[in-house]
Formats: C-alpha cells, sequence, structure tokens
C-alpha cells in the first residue's frame, strides 16, 4: 500500500537533511508505527506521503499512486489527520465536517456519526474556535476518516490528550483497522505504538534505524534486561544491562566485579526501552 | 470540479457574513446606493421640470416641451403646491416684465440656468432648428456628482471584493485549513478559483443592485460587467498576495488601501484633469474603468470604446498576473 524507497527531505534544500535515506514498505490492512523522539524526522515523512510536502529525492507510492506527480484521485482513498488540528474557526463542528464532505468524489460519512463517534454529540453547533485543544484534536481526528480512506495517516493522533480520550481514540484505530484500514502513524508514545502497531520503524535524526514487530522486538530483548543496584562510591547507583548487547554484557561483568551489588533483577523489557537500548536516545 | 469551487464559494460567502468587516464590505454597494438616493436627486427627477399655468401661452408651453418636461396647472396655488415637492421643478409665471422663475428653493443651479435660458431662448424666438448641439447636450445632462459617485462606487466594489479575497486567506493561513483542503481530491486550481469567487461575484451583484437602486437599471448592465470583471482581475491578485502577505486580518484590509490612491487620482483625472495630461494614467487600470463605466451611465459609451478600455485594462492585468501568480501558487502551499 505504501512503498518508500531512498527517501531524503531536506527543508533547506541542502545536505541537511531532515529525512535520510528512508525505506519501508507497508502492506495493505497493517498498522505501521513511525517511532522517534520529536525532531526525529516523523511528520515530514508523512507529509511527504500525503502530498503536503514537495517529493525532493526518492521513490514513494502511496495506494499504487506515485508521489512524483500527485493524481488528486489518490485524496479519495487517503485520510490524513494533522499532528495540529486545522479547523475553520468560524465554522461550528457540523460545518466544518459538512463543508469538507462536499470536497471528495467519494461516498462519504455522515457528520453527526463522526461527532459521534468521537464524543463531541452535543457540540456540533458550537463554533470550533470555542472548542478546547483536546475537543479540536477529535474534531480533525474525526474529519479525516470522513471519505473511508484505505489509507490512513495519522500524526500523532493522541498526544495532548487526556488518558481516557487517548484510549477512546486508540479503539476506534483499532476498529477501522478492523475493517480493513491500512494506518501509518506516527507517535512518540510508546504505549500507542506497543498496543497498535503490527511493525514500527525506530526513527532517530531522520534515519531508521530499526524496523520489527513490538513482539519480535521483546522476544528479542525482552526477559533479557536486568535491572542492577549496586554501590558506588558509598551512592546507590541504578542501571539497566542488556543480556544479549556485546557491549553491555562486558559492563555488567565489570560491575559485578568491583562493585558491591544490592539487588539485581530481570525483567520484561518495554518498548521505550528497546528504542533506548537501540537508538541510544529517549523518546522525548 | 466546478461544484467544488462553487462550494468554497459558499463557504466563505457565509462565514464573510459572519465577519463585521466582511458583511460590511458585502452590503457595501446598498448602503451606498440608499447615501446617494437620500443626499443626491434621483436621476429620473433631474430630468428638468417645468410647472406653467395652463392656458397662459400655448405657444411658449409646446415650445418648451422641447426640452423639458411640462406639468401644465390650472391656478397658481395648485402649482405652489406642486414646487413644494422634494423634487426639481421649476414654475415658469407671467411677471410684469417678462416672466418669474419660480423654485422651492433648493433645485441645483445648473437646473435653473438651464430654465432661464430655456425662457430666454423662447422670448428671442431661437427654434430648435437654430438650437446647436450644446443646448441639447444641456438638458440631458445628469448631474455629474452622482454619475461620478456611482462609478466610483463600482470600483470601489471591485477593490472590495479583493479585500474579501484577503480576509479568507489570512483566515486560512491563521486556522492553517489550507493543508487540510490540500489533502482532498480539490486540485490547486480548483482552489484558487473557488477562493477569487467571492472576489468577484460579490461585487459584480453589488453592482446590479447599485445600479438598480441609484436609477441607472436602463444603463448597458454588459458593459459595466465587462469592465468590472477585467478590473476585478486585477483585484482579486492583489487580495490573494495581501492575504498571503498578512497574518492578521486588519493589516489584509489595510493594505488594500494601496489601492485607493491610483483609484481616487484616476476619478480626478477623468473629472477635472485637463486633456493633455491624462496620458499619465494610462497606465492605472482604474483610469479606463473609470472612463468607460462613465460612458456607459451616461449612455454615450459605444461597444468599440468598451472593448478598447476593457482590452487596456485586460492587458495591465495580464501584466500583473505574470509577476504575481507565482507568488500566489507558491504562497498558498
Ligand atoms: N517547515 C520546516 N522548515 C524547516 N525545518 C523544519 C520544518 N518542519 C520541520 N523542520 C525540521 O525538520 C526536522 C524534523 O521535523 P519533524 O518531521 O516535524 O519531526 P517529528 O514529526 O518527528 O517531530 C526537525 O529538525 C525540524 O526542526
Ligand atoms: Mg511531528
Amino acid at each position: 500500500m505504501i512503498s518508500v524507497r531512498n527517501l531524503y527531505h531536506s527543508y533547506s534544500n541542502d545536505d541537511k537533511y531532515a529525512v535520510k535515506d528512508v525505506s519501508f514498505e507497508v502492506k495493505e490492512g497493517e498498522v505501521f508505527g513511525f517511532l522517534g523522539p520529536s525532531g526525529a524526522g516523523k511528520s515530514t515523512t508523512q507529509n511527504i506521503l500525503t502530498g503536503l510536502l514537495q517529493l525532493q529525492k526518492g521513490e514513494v507510492a502511496v495506494a499504487g499512486y506515485n508521489i512524483k506527480k500527485i493524481d488528486n484521485r489518490m485524496f479519495n482513498e487517503i485520510g490524513m489527520s494533522f499532528e495540529e488540528s486545522n479547523l475553520y474557526g468560524k465554522m461550528t463542528a457540523k460545518e466544518n465536517l459538512d463543508f469538507y464532505r462536499k470536497l471528495f468524489d467519494v461516498e462519504t460519512r455522515d457528520s453527526m456519526d463522526l461527532i459521534r463517534i468521537v464524543g463531541l454529540q452535543g457540540k456540533e453547533n458550537i463554533r470550533t474556535k470555542e472548542f478546547s485543544k483536546g475537543m479540536k484534536h477529535r474534531l480533525t481526528f474525526a474529519r479525516s476518516m470522513i471519505n473511508n480512506p484505505r489509507i490512513w495517516f495519522l500524526d500523532e493522533p493522541t498526544t495532548g490528550l487526556d488518558p481516557a480520550i487517548a484510549s477512546e481514540i486508540k479503539d476506534i484505530i483499532r476498529e477501522e483497522n478492523k475493517k480493513g484500514v491500512t494506518v501509518f502513524l506516527t507517535t512518540h508514545n510508546m504505549y500507542i505504538a506497543d498496543e497498535l502497531c503490527d511493525r514500527v520503524a525506530f526513527i532517530v535524526d531522520g534515519e531508521i534505524r530499526l524496523i520489527d514487530s513490538p513482539k519480535s522486538l521483546k522476544l528479542a530483548y525482552g526477559d533479557k534486561l536486568v535491572d542492577v543496584e549496586y554501590i558506588k562510591d558509598g551512592k546507590v547507583l541504578k542501571e539497566t544491562f542488556s543480556t544479549v548487547m556485546e557491549e553491555d554484557k562486558q559492563r555488567l561483568i565489570r560491575v559485578i566485579g568491583s562493585h558491591d551489588i544490592q539487588t539485581m533483577h530481570t525483567k520484561e523489557a518495554t518498548l521505550e526501552e528497546i528504542f533506548i537500548k537501540v537508538t541510544g536516545r529517549g523518546l522525548v | 470540479m466546478l461544484g467544488k469551487v462553487f462550494v468554497l464559494f459558499k463557504r466563505d460567502l457565509k462565514v464573510g457574513l459572519r465577519d463585521f468587516i466582511s458583511l460590511y464590505i458585502i452590503v457595501f454597494p446598498v448602503l451606498f446606493a440608499l447615501v446617494i438616493n437620500i443626499f443626491i436627486p434621483g436621476i429620473n427627477e433631474t430630468t428638468v421640470n417645468l410647472a406653467l399655468l395652463e392656458g397662459e401661452n400655448l405657444e411658449q408651453a409646446a415650445y418648451l416641451d422641447n426640452f423639458a418636461d411640462v406639468e401644465l396647472f390650472d391656478s397658481e396655488e395648485a402649482m405652489e403646491e406642486r414646487l413644494r415637492k422634494r423634487d426639481n421643478i421649476i414654475g415658469i409665471l407671467p411677471g410684469e416684465s417678462g416672466y418669474v422663475l419660480a423654485t422651492q428653493g433648493n433645485e441645483p443651479e445648473s437646473v435653473v440656468e438651464y430654465a432661464k435660458a430655456l425662457v430666454t431662448y423662447h422670448a428671442f424666438g431661437v427654434t430648435v432648428q437654430d438650437t446647436r448641439g450644446e443646448i441639447v447636450d444641456f438638458g440631458r445632462t445628469m448631474p455629474p456628482l452622482k454619475r461620478m459617485l456611482v462609478a466610483w462606487a463600482v470600483l470601489f466594489a471591485s477593490v472590495l471584493g479583493g479585500m474579501l479575497i484577503a480576509i479568507s486567506i489570512v483566515e486560512e493561513k491563521v486556522d492553517n485549513t489550507i493543508s487540510a483542503v490540500n489533502v482532498t481530491p480539490l486540485s490547486r486550481g480548483g482552489f484558487i478559483l473557488g477562493k477569487s469567487l467571492i472576489g468577484i461575484l460579490v461585487p459584480v451583484a453589488g453592482t446590479v443592485l447599485l445600479l438598480g437602486a441609484t436609477g441607472f437599471a436602463g444603463v448597458n448592465l454588459g458593459q459595466v460587467i465587462l469592465l468590472l470583471l477585467t478590473l476585478s482581475l486585477i483585484s482579486v491578485l492583489i487580495g490573494f498576495i495581501q492575504g498571503i502577505n498578512n497574518d492578521d486580518i486588519m493589516n489584509a484590509a489595510a493594505s488594500i488601501k494601496i489601492l485607493f490612491l491610483p483609484l481616487f487620482a484616476s476619478v480626478a483625472a477623468v473629472e477635472v484633469m485637463g486633456e493633455r495630461w491624462q496620458f499619465l494614467f494610462y497606465w492605472i487600470p482604474f483610469y479606463w474603468v473609470y472612463k468607460g463605466i462613465r460612458e456607459v451611465l451616461a449612455d454615450s459609451a459605444s461597444w468599440g470604446d468598451v472593448l478598447l478600455y476593457a482590452g487596456i485594462v485586460a492587458v495591465i492585468g495580464g501584466v500583473v498576473y505574470a509577476v504575481l501568480a507565482p507568488r500566489i501558487r507558491k504562497g498558498l502551499e
């Protein structure tokens, strides 16, 4: 459904790349996650895929359309939810959706149905400039599925939402995916990535470091982390070591050999810990 | 595609009516027509009306009827009652030495002078055959102020149309909604066309209402609209570029003001400048459109003239387009 080969992008049109040699494939019906700290190049990649940014270098195909020269019909088949909500402030929630529906050539969903799905019923006749940030975000999210997209691009769909609403949004995504919608999702929230994604790509500084399923990542790294508390210079230090990475193994041996060990537990790795282990970077 | 273009227009209009400045711009021509009607006598009423006493001087009445609307009254009282009405009517009564002109006092000087001249010509026995174009022209003169204001208002409506576009583009930018429209099947060209419509259709509708309400309903509407449309191409382009260059509605609206200077200069040039200075204004599109509309309102424009003026404006518009279009496309990305 999505195929990206050797994608580069520079906002300054030089060799300062926001996205560097990125390649990946997304299969039909898959939930594919782009996981990385902010500034990693997730939105840039997604904006190229949806034609919002001009493709500079690389090969990109979305739903069978070549992104080099975009055919407007492609937009009947994709949906895009924006990181920053973007609605007409002087129009009500319902007017925003009613207007947007008319811009598509395909059958669209009923505005009130969508408003209900994201829990905004009763607010449909309020102008969106009166909305809270979370309400705007939900409406922007709802709008992105108005044309029953085959491929659904979601840029940080749960960021900034309170946990209860984030969880509802997560359920909606899962629901749509069950109906066969392919989902491309960017996030720096590893719980979302863990729970929703069939596969994730770890992206840092514009480069993909790894692509795998959360399950096999945990098989590779899970149960193979050790939390160690030890005393050094009179202070208690806590550190996590991998028992598969050679460098960590050597350090663990040194710590055991030269310090007093207080506690030592093996544990299942979270996706975030795996991310840190693989990229050497945190997710914020 | 055309359907979606109108969807954009309907949205812009709906939102425009919710915004104080836009609403004011949209209703401007109608407001202006009201003002004109209140302060300047109607066009039909300024055909000079003369009131005479019935049977007093049949030959004079027949003579004057060639040049003015003559109403006959059977008594001085009836005539006086008529004279007191709002419009311009001048009573001609036999006096001790010749005739007395009776007026209400608020008639334009030109009308009074005209009546005087007619009575004098009659007294000297000047016949229709003797009269030159001058006197006939004099008779057909509408109040020039009214024609000037209406022609000016048409130009102004076009500029305000550009202002509507600037305001709506600023709103799209502030709300960041252009990117949402960019991920729909509506093409970039369709978007630009759709956003242009409010700047074209609102002035056209306003102009039709304005002309209808100020007594110019009978003029050649096609000629006025052709001139207006060629001017609107430029107003629309300026509206887009100001919308793109500003992040605040007030600033965007205010920046359109740069057009007011050439607009007023053009009106002044046509109305008061001598023939040999006119060439200085040839580069201003307002000049040609004003000239054209003024002639159409005076019923003295031929299609040849109108097409020439519109053609000149279209060429200037083409140059403006060539300069601004790439920047507009870039700015809407
Ligand atoms: N419009 C822009 N102009 C210039 N640089 C940008 C622009 N948008 C993003 N960047 C830069 O590109 C890099 C990647 O940004 P982005 O794709 O938004 O990251 P993410 O979505 O992963 O947080 C960052 O260094 C960011 O500062
Ligand atoms: Mg982002």
